[in-house]
């Protein structure tokens, strides 16, 4: 239950897989210093399909670096990296296998990341267009369906000025999903919104692991939606993953002095 | 002063050698500008570049170009040049290419300025979207950083616009070199200049008052503009116009 970090072999964690541990994601080793200050030390991490796995810990645990290593937008100096079976990081390098597993990933970001130039519809279509080479018709039709998916179906003619933090934020998950990755990494996307806004934007989190069986990955400080929604809670302390258990397991059963210290924290201040 | 007789009828008769003067300038004025437009891209992306020796040629290059004066540039490439590469560039190219590095090298910190108020995450929301580093480019960098730096680009061309009368000391026929034979000859130097400075600033000023006004607008928060939500229905898709 606690303490997984580093204890694993990082020879080739496909074969492990193929063996039959199949994962979505599976990173070994991970290791990433910045300054001489060890935010990712041997981590170890797997998220299965249609899991939902929340990272919670103190700024600067490492929590955001590890999303960001998967997603390919900060290098490790160490570790492997396997999305759906296909070694796309090997001691830290990117593998030729790199852009075939990169495809499966999106990510939404803790600021509103919608460019501001263009509107939603514009948003959710360039790179549909322009990576997938999509016809306009086909990207309009799956814009239409992926805001259907996070309910703003109705602000395709929106400019993102007119959107709220909150509506913001469903429209970045809408344009995540128009790429169709298997797995969402979300980095604090809910820090910036008021509890009632931020309470909708990860039931439209919830309803797309059931609906549509994809993987989601949540860095937060949402203790409610860690302990009801998330299938596994994973504690991040100084680099180390310390605990990485079920929402019960973590919460009412765990005896990880540190995690109880955390959650004490973020709920009464 | 009280003495003095002025000839407008010599200017009159004179415009036709001024306009030939001004198309000159004109021309020169929009080479520059659309060059160096086009040329501070690079500029601008090799100042921000990690590799260290490209970002320090590229700010050796603008450095050059900031510290010396523009009279300075001009004469070197027109009389320098040639005797170091025994190439003679006649003076209209001379004066392109000596106005092009120069504004090239003040667009592209106006450029890198702009680029970098780009915050970083919307690039990287363009790189999770796997857009290639041109398309980051073209979609979401350049069009935020041109419309944030509308009024600075703006300055510069303006300044460009004017200095072109310098290349009137290497002989190009614009309108500065054309109102000053014609004042050496006539001996009316107060009409002819002053005709001169008028039509400079009968160009120039539109486009200072279009940069007052983008800067004016800039600083103002944006206004809500009304906003109809889509209707779903079967009868109107909620897809817009012209989209399909």
């Amino acid at each position: 239950m606690t303490a997984t970090a580093g204890q694993q072999s990082t020879v080739n964690i496909c074969e492990a897989q193929a063996a039959g541990q199949h994962h979505l994601v599976s990173a070994r080793g991970l290791r990433k210093t910045f300054h001489e200050n060890k935010v990712l030390d041997n981590v170890d991490f797997d998220v299965d399909s249609g899991e939902v796995v929340t990272i919670i810990g103190r700024s600067g645990s490492g929590k955001s670096t590890l999303l960001r290593v998967i997603a390919g937008l900060t290098e490790p100096e160490d570790g492997d990296v396997c999305l759906d079976g296909r070694l796309v990081r090997s001691k830290g390098q990117r593998t030729d296998e790199w852009n075939a597993g990169a495809s499966l990933v999106g990510m939404v970001f803790q600021s509103y990341t919608l460019w501001p130039h263009m509107n939603v519809y514009d948003n959710l279509t360039l790179a549909p267009r322009k990576v997938l080479h999509m016809s306009k018709s086909e990207a309009s039709d799956r814009a239409a369906i992926a805001l259907k998916e996070v309910g703003m179906e109705e602000f395709i003619k929106a400019n993102v000025s007119q959107l709220s933090g909150g509506q913001r934020q469903r429209v970045a998950i809408a344009r995540a999903l128009m790429m169709r990755p298997r797995l969402i990494l979300c980095d604090e996307i809910t820090s910036a919104l008021d509890p009632p806004v931020a309470a909708e934007v990860l039931g439209v989190l919830t309803r797309l692991k059931h609906e549509e069986g994809l993987a989601i990955c949540l860095v937060t400080h949402d203790m409610a939606f860690a302990a009801k929604a998330a299938d596994r809670v994973v504690f991040f302390s100084e680099g180390v993953i310390k605990v990485n258990a079920s929402p019960h397991e973590a919460f009412e059963e765990c005896g990880n002095a540190e995690l109880k210290s955390f959650v004490d924290a973020v709920r009464f201040g | 002063m009280n003495n003095y007789n002025f000839d407008w009828a010599l200017v009159w008769g004179s415009l036709p050698d001024l306009m030939g003067g001004l198309a000159t300038t004109i021309q020169l004025a929009i080479l520059t500008i659309v060059l160096a437009m086009i040329l501070a891209i690079p500029l601008a992306l090799a100042r921000m570049a990690k590799i260290e020796i490209v970002r320090w040629a590229a700010q050796g290059y603008i450095e050059i170009f900031r510290c010396t004066p523009m009279l300075v540039q001009l004469f070197w490439i027109f009389y320098a040049l040639p005797a170091l590469t025994g190439i003679t560039i006649p003076g209209f190219w001379s004066a392109l290419i000596a106005l092009t590095a120069n504004l090239t090298a003040f667009m592209a910190e106006a450029y890198r300025s702009g680029f970098q108020s780009v915050p970083v995450e919307q690039v990287e929301a363009g790189q999770m979207l796997r857009l290639s580093r041109m398309q980051q480019l073209r979609y979401i960098i350049v069009p935020q950083a041109l419309r944030q730096q509308t009024p600075v680009i703006l300055s510069l061309n303006i300044s460009m616009f004017k200095d072109t009368a310098l290349v009137s000391t290497i002989a190009v026929a614009d309108l500065m070199f054309r109102s000053n034979v014609i004042a050496t000859q006539s001996y009316k130097a107060l009409e002819v200049f002053t005709t001169a400075a008028v039509i400079y600033f009968v160009i120039a000023f539109p486009v200072s008052l279009i940069t007052s006004h983008i800067e004016r607008r800039s600083l103002q928060p944006p206004k809500p503009k009304p906003f109809k939500r889509a209707d779903a229905s079967p009868a109107n898709p909620i897809v817009p116009e012209g989209v399909r």
